[in-house]
């Protein structure tokens, strides 16, 4: 049984002349869970605004949107909003009051049901989604997580029959991400809730996905399961990068047989498959270290934000050389934003020191030490932008560097993440910093920028500056740290060369690592594992 | 309260002292402390302003300081310091969520604006203080230099105005899409009267018009000369006043101890 039905559906936004989605006729049938991929700016989010009346774009709009045969047109207002659910991508923009508990009853308070019944719902999607422990807690309290979390519990207390999600994990670190990930699933396959779901990465999401759609520039392209999308896509086609890894490396390698998606099917796969078993590409590095500048220093460093509360940094010794891209890893809380809010002079350190060229903070007067020297970008890049259009916020100079004459005219809030971080890394460079500190660039982009990112950081090491990142995001560090660093605690715990940190992890390592370790040394990176299969 | 009667400012003061003591102990000096030199200077203020009263204790500059504007000052400050007590326990009682349940009997709407302040007043905050070390890392600005922290705070002011609204039109799409503004709505609180409330405002209530009526004349006169005069009908209604001044003491001690019994059965 069809739930919802799109017929030639066509959406041109106010102003544009070109249309945004473009004849999309699609059936979603009761029950199926459906992943849409696709580049930023493909249509996605704009086809999923479609499918709820409440928050229709402004714009032109032909064909017709069904759900359970009634056209949206004509659909009553309390039963789009109750039968639809729809969770977006920022987790804390969403929150509407400031309770936990009250933004649960907050839908059903809009659909005027009694105090009694409410009261027996939150408490029933409370514990089902484990959220008792924080029930009475204020909402900024929580983490970005629980946040997201809270808004999938908010939306499922009004029971709806189709779930609507905009990269709802595009925001959150891989544990939190994936605890939502399973938490979707169980409902779909729980309370037969149908879902659609847009998202960028799709390493754990297309293991349970019913059906993968495909958009490209307004059009869907693919709507089919997984593996028969797999197989149609063709060999040169930009998807193949948005693919989870075992199916890319399928893909790449031209064997017929079963598609594997899961690092398990990958592991064998790739067992099968090898062309090459004995290379060994467990290269050491050779440490050339011995003249280098230490360019940024922590030495026995404690800080905590207040008195009352616990150390965040406790004795951390961590020497940053001239020259590299050094990548600090952690977990949520492990202290690496607040590693980089002390390094950059914004929060001081209550014990120890910091030595940037070797030289103290505390030396560098008047500013002097974010000129030409330190420069740091924070998580939320929002913050950085201070004017009304790109051309104001970074010179001349810097947009042609960047080719980001595209963009000149538009204001950085409506840009993509990939885009706003692009613009976010210019502006920060305008200060010709020999030392840039970047905190989670990856976060909430799609893999296409990824790839641009770390195109960026290499150049700007070739061009001398010395870079450190922090990030969840292992397969980025992967490929882009010369050397990698583990924070546990807010303490630095090991620190060696990239290869050797990941191949020494046991959990925190790549999926190709994952799936390769048993067998092969050395290989962590995709281009380590094309290497295996003999591929340009 | 503003009656101008001393001992029932008197007894205001240590019921409110005695609550907050009892519950919070004497961890936070601090806050006593700032009290003891709030209430020092106001009583001080008083007669600096106000020469009223015959008894002139000195005089400075040729204004006299007068012994009756020195006892004013210290009833007045009395009152402000039991007021500041009051509010102190009052606010780490009724929580958002009781004043919500209040609200709510008023106005739904009301309730919920106030709910989002209470969501969104703390989260600018923490985002002014973001855009603002963003700022300060980007190094375009001088601190030292009075013109650019101003141009700085400029600034910073314009990027929160851009942020509020960019992502206040998030916020109220997540509202339209959980149905906001499709009818009426019903409200949920997590809070709820019960019958012993009603009867404790009742009777506070009727004490408190008893007290009132008893205490009818007054009993403090302060200028020109300063003197106290009590009727045995006053000191009832001081009696009364005292006992809804310690009710609030008495349920926390009898929580207390029910609660150290109760521990002992577990």
């Amino acid at each position: 049984m069809e739930i919802l039905k799109t017929e030639n559906l066509t959406f041109t936004y106010a102003g544009k002349k070109q249309p945004t989605i473009k004849n999309v006729s699609v059936n979603v049938n009761l029950g199926e869970f459906i992943t849409i991929c696709g580049a930023t700016g493909s249509g996605k989010s704009t086809f999923l605004k479609l499918l709820k009346k409440e928050i229709l774009p402004l714009g032109e709009k032909s064909g017709d949107v069904f759900f359970e045969g009634e056209s949206l047109n004509t659909i009553s207002d309390l039963k789009s909003a109750s039968h639809i659910g729809y969770v977006m991508q920022r987790p804390e923009q969403q929150i509407v009051t400031d309770k936990v508990w009250h933004e649960l009853a907050f839908g059903l308070e809009n659909l005027n049901v009694p105090k009694n019944v409410i009261s027996r719902k939150i408490a029933e999607m409370a514990s089902y989604f484990g959220i008792e422990d924080w029930f009475d807690k204020s909402v900024d309290t929580l983490s970005g997580g629980q946040k997201q979390m809270l808004n999938l519990a908010s939306v499922m207390v009004m029971n709806p029959k189709l779930l609507i999600l905009d990269e709802p994990t595009s925001q959150l670190d891989p544990i939190a991400s994936s605890d939502f990930l399973s938490t979707l699933k169980k409902i779909n396959r729980d309370l037969g809730v149908t879902v659609i779901i847009a998202e960028h990465n799709l390493e754990e999401l297309l293991t349970f996905s019913d059906k993968l759609m495909v958009f490209n520039e307004g059009e869907v392209l693919f709507f089919d399961s997984p593996e028969n999308v797999i197989q149609k896509l063709s060999e040169s086609s930009p998807f193949i990068n948005y693919l989870p890894t075992p199916a890319r490396i399928y893909k790449l390698s031209e064997v017929n047989g079963k598609c594997p998606l899961t690092v398990r099917e990958g592991r064998e796969f790739i067992k099968q498959n090898l062309k090459n078993n004995d290379v060994d590409l467990f290269v050491k590095d050779i440490n050339t270290s011995k003249t280098k500048d230490v360019f940024l220093e922590f030495k026995n460093v404690y800080f905590r934000y207040s008195i009352e509360l616990p150390d965040v940094l406790r004795d951390l010794n961590l020497k940053i050389f001239r020259n590299e891209i050094f990548c600090i890893l952690g977990g949520n809380g492990s202290g690496k934003s607040t590693l980089f809010s002390v390094a950059s002079n914004l929060e001081k350190p209550y014990s120890g020191h910091v030595k940037v060229k070797g030289k103290k903070l505390k030396e560098y007067t008047n500013q002097s030490l974010y000129k030409n020297c330190i420069a740091f970008l924070p998580q939320d890049v929002q913050s950085v932008f201070l004017s009304d259009s790109v051309s104001e916020e970074i010179s001349e100079e810097s947009i042609s560097r960047f080719n980001l004459e595209s963009l000149k005219d538009m204001n950085p809030y409506d840009l993509s993440g990939g885009e706003q971080q692009q613009v976010a890394i210019a502006k920060v460079l305008e200060s010709n910093p020999q030392i840039l500190l970047l905190d989670e660039p990856t976060k909430g982009i799609d893999k296409a920028s990824i790839l641009k990112v770390i195109e960026i950081i290499k150049d700007l090491k070739k061009s001398g500056k010395t870079v450190v990142i922090v990030t969840h995001d292992l397969e980025f560090a992967s490929n882009v740290a010369d050397r990698c660093a583990l924070l546990f605690r807010g303490t630095i715990q090991s620190v060696e060369n990239s290869k050797d940190f990941f191949c020494e992890n046991n959990f925190y390592t790549t999926v190709e690592n994952k799936m390769t370790r048993d067998y092969l040394s050395g290989i962590v990176t995709f281009d380590d594992l094309k290497n295996v299969f003999e591929i340009k | 309260m503003f009656c101008g009667d001393g001992i029932i400012y008197l007894i205001s003061f240590l019921g409110a002292l005695s609550l907050y003591l009892f519950r919070n102990g004497i961890n936070n000096p601090k806050t006593h402390l700032s009290s003891f030199l709030f209430f020092l200077i106001l009583t001080i203020i008083n007669p600096l302003v106000s020469h009223n009263g015959v008894t002139v204790l000195f005089v400075i500059n040729n204004s006299p300081i007068t012994l009756e504007a020195l006892i004013y000052g210290f009833f007045a400050s009395i009152l402000i310091i039991s007021v500041l007590y009051w509010f102190r326990t009052f606010s780490q009682i009724m929580t958002s969520d009781k004043l919500l349940y209040i609200f709510d009997r008023f106005s739904p709407k009301l309730a919920l604006i106030i709910s989002m302040s209470l969501r969104y007043i703390p989260l600018f905050g923490r985002q002014i203080k973001k855009i603002n070390q963003c700022v300060k890392a980007l190094g375009s600005y001088n601190e030292e230099n009075v013109i650019d922290k101003a141009k700085l705070y400029l600034k910073t002011f314009s990027a929160m105005v851009t942020w509020t609204i960019e992502n206040g039109i998030i916020t109220a799409e997540s509202m339209d899409a959980r149905g906001y503004g499709v009818g009426k709505r019903s409200r949920y609180s997590n809070y709820f009267f019960s019958f012993p409330d009603v009867i404790f405002i009742l009777l506070t209530f009727v004490l408190f018009m008893f007290s009132v009526f008893l205490i009818r004349n007054k009993s403090f006169e302060f200028y020109p000369s300063f003197s106290v005069s009590f009727s045995d009908e006053s000191i009832i209604g001081y009696v009364l006043y005292g006992i809804i001044a310690f009710v609030p003491l008495f349920i926390e001690v009898k929580e207390e101890l029910k609660w150290k019994y109760l521990k002992l059965k577990i």
